[in-house]
């Protein structure tokens, strides 16, 4: 999957993405940093094809992703927001059964057993039939995960999955995407908040400012004082901590 | 799993009771056996008022009473608010408004009453849902209320001052209006059961989808549709009967959940059995004049819907 000298933007307004061309690496764990507003989550959705470039292509196996139908994106790519929705009371495993939606005819009704399997890799199989609302934070977001994995894409994207988690539930959730992609060479796309959590996760980094990619590259590529404190225009330091390694520290009081 | 199978079977039994109740009670009552003996050919009389009078009645009622309670869940399910119904948004009362105009103006044609309570049902609907009222649950009933008396106060003006809605009801009702909303109401209610996945999909916020692949807008219009066709002919052949719509689902939940694969059902054998009570017993409250059903169900229903809102009905849908 790459961007091809992508720009973005609304007609009269500065670009929201300007000139955008890399390339997602198969099989890995990338992820996008970069501040508020630089255009992290908009890269996102014009990677999903859920919104289209003004000018240049967006391609997934060569082919341009704004030729495929919905269903076959969705057959692809998955997504899990960093907040979801419900209007109202949904059991755990109707939740995943909408990922099952892009392989069944419209009206289908679809069968319980399906689902099992996937709420079984993220350890919930015997939560199918809780209410979401009784879960705690960390469990539904694995519910979505589960719904995501439902559509069996080759592509996981996640925008900003720990921002609501607590520090234990983060690690929970990290940990399960490793071992997914690990297991199931599934390439993940992950919209991160945190610095350090992005560098300790992923195989390929990219650093964005103002919709602009400023670096794209490995861990070691991106652990480098001058290039973040430009980016996120903060005096940043980088400590070495002891049986964990490089760590990113910003010094204004 | 257990209570929802206890209400089903509740449910089916109380409305089967309640049916042969109401073909004993009425201006003449008889007994189980004069019932028995009628349909054995020894009663001719009263197997004629039976068959002529009350039985078309009583299917009238369970099948309107099914639509009616039907139209309301999904309308809920497509503006995600429990309050929705067609008859409080306006979405009845313009059919009334549209069958009254089409009579004057229009030569009679098939289906005629049908065709124009179905249009002025879409005419709501399209004066009634953009985004800010889908956004906006207040908003949507505030509109809708408003367009609702709109609807009812062109109504009385083009027939003086008469309440039009009168002259329709239960009363007096024969097998040809029985056989159609027999017809229109069988295929209305097996599209119901057909779509019923597409409401509990549409407990999704649109976005996401979208991103798995459905065609929302499609399925949302398509939902609507289905709301104006099964309001649109229960109004053609009773007028508009309030409230159904909101009462029946929300007791629906309370009993058996919040899968629309088992609201719906439950709600049609719901919304049927609570009709034909209330037509049952406003034919025999003030004998030998009788009740309308849609004035027991205003009387009724009022409360009702005020309770909901008090007791967070409304507010037990996330909106955003």
């Amino acid at each position: 999957m790459e961007l091809k000298q992508v720009n973005y933007g609304y007609p009269g307004s500065k670009n929201l993405i300007t000139d955008f061309t890399a390339e997602v690496p198969t099989g890995k764990i990338l992820s996008i940093i970069g501040q508020n507003g630089a255009g992290k989550s908009t890269l996102l959705k014009l990677l999903m094809g859920s919104i289209s470039p003004s000018s240049g292509t967006v391609e997934i196996a060569g082919q341009p992703i704004a030729a495929l139908s919905n269903r076959k994106r969705a057959a692809k790519i998955a997504l899990v927001s960093q907040q979801h929705q419900v209007y109202d009371e949904m059991t755990v495993k109707e939740v995943v059964k909408t990922g099952r939606l892009p392989f069944h005819s419209l009206l289908a009704t679809i069968p319980d057993d399906e689902v099992q399997p996937f709420l079984k890799t993220v350890d919930l199989a015997d939560a199918s039939d809780q209410p979401l609302s009784s879960l705690s934070g960390g469990q539904q977001q694995r519910v979505w995960l589960a719904a995501a994995l439902a559509q069996e894409p080759q592509y996981l994207f996640l925008d900003e999955p720990t921002t609501y988690l607590d520090i234990r539930y983060q690690h929970d959730l990290m940990a399960l995407i490793q071992k997914l992609n690990a297991e199931q060479q599934l390439t993940v796309v992950m919209v991160l908040h945190d610095i350090n959590q992005a560098l300790k996760m992923s195989d390929q980094l990219w650093l964005i400012k103002a919709g602009q990619l400023i670096k794209a590259g490995s861990p070691a590529a991106i652990l480098d004082e001058q290039l973040l404190s430009d980016a996120f225009e903060l005096p940043i330091r980088i400590v070495t901590i002891e049986n964990y390694g490089p760590y990113v520290i910003q010094l204004t009081a | 799993m257990v209570k929802e199978r206890s209400a089903y079977i509740v449910i089916c039994i109380a409305l089967f009771l309640t049916a042969i109740l109401a073909l004993m009670l009425g201006t003449q009552f008889y007994s189980v056996s004069q019932l028995w003996q009628a349909l054995m050919g020894n009663q001719p009389a009263v197997l004629s008022t039976v068959l002529t009078f009350r039985l078309p009645r009583i299917i009238a009622a369970m099948i309107a009473g099914g639509m009616l309670a039907s139209a309301g869940a999904i309308s809920q399910s497509v503006f995600r608010n429990r309050l929705a119904d067609p008859t409080i948004l306006g979405v009845t009362s313009a059919g009334e408004l549209f069958m009254l105009i089409g009579g004057m103006v229009l030569p009679a044609f098939v289906l005629e009453k049908q065709l124009l309570a179905l249009i002025g049902g879409l005419v709501a609907f399209a004066l009634l849902a953009n985004r800010q009222t889908l956004r906006h649950p207040y908003q949507l009933i505030i509109v809708g209320v408003a367009l609702n008396l709109t609807f009812m106060a062109l109504t009385q003006l083009f027939t003086k001052g008469i309440n039009v809605s009168s002259s329709l009801g239960f009363n007096g009702i024969t097998w040809s209006s029985v056989d159609s909303l027999l017809i229109m109401g069988f295929i209305g209610l097996v599209a119901v059961l057909l779509m019923a996945p597409w409401a509990n999909d549409l407990k999704l916020p649109d976005e996401q989808l979208s991103a798995v692949g459905v065609p929302v807008t499609a399925m949302r219009l398509g939902l609507l549709a289905l709301v104006v066709y099964l309001s649109a002919d229960v109004t053609a052949a009773v007028g508009t009967i309030p409230f159904i719509g909101i009462i029946v689902p929300n007791i629906a939940r309370y009993f058996v959940g919040h899968d629309y694969q088992t609201i719906l059902p439950f709600s049609m054998l719901s919304g049927a059995w609570l009709l034909l009570t209330i037509d049952t017993i406003g034919r025999i409250v003030v004998l030998p004049s009788e009740l309308s059903a849609a004035t027991i169900m205003a009387v009724i229903g009022g409360p009702f819907l005020i309770m909901l809102v008090q007791r967070g009905g409304f507010h037990g849908i996330k909106t955003g």
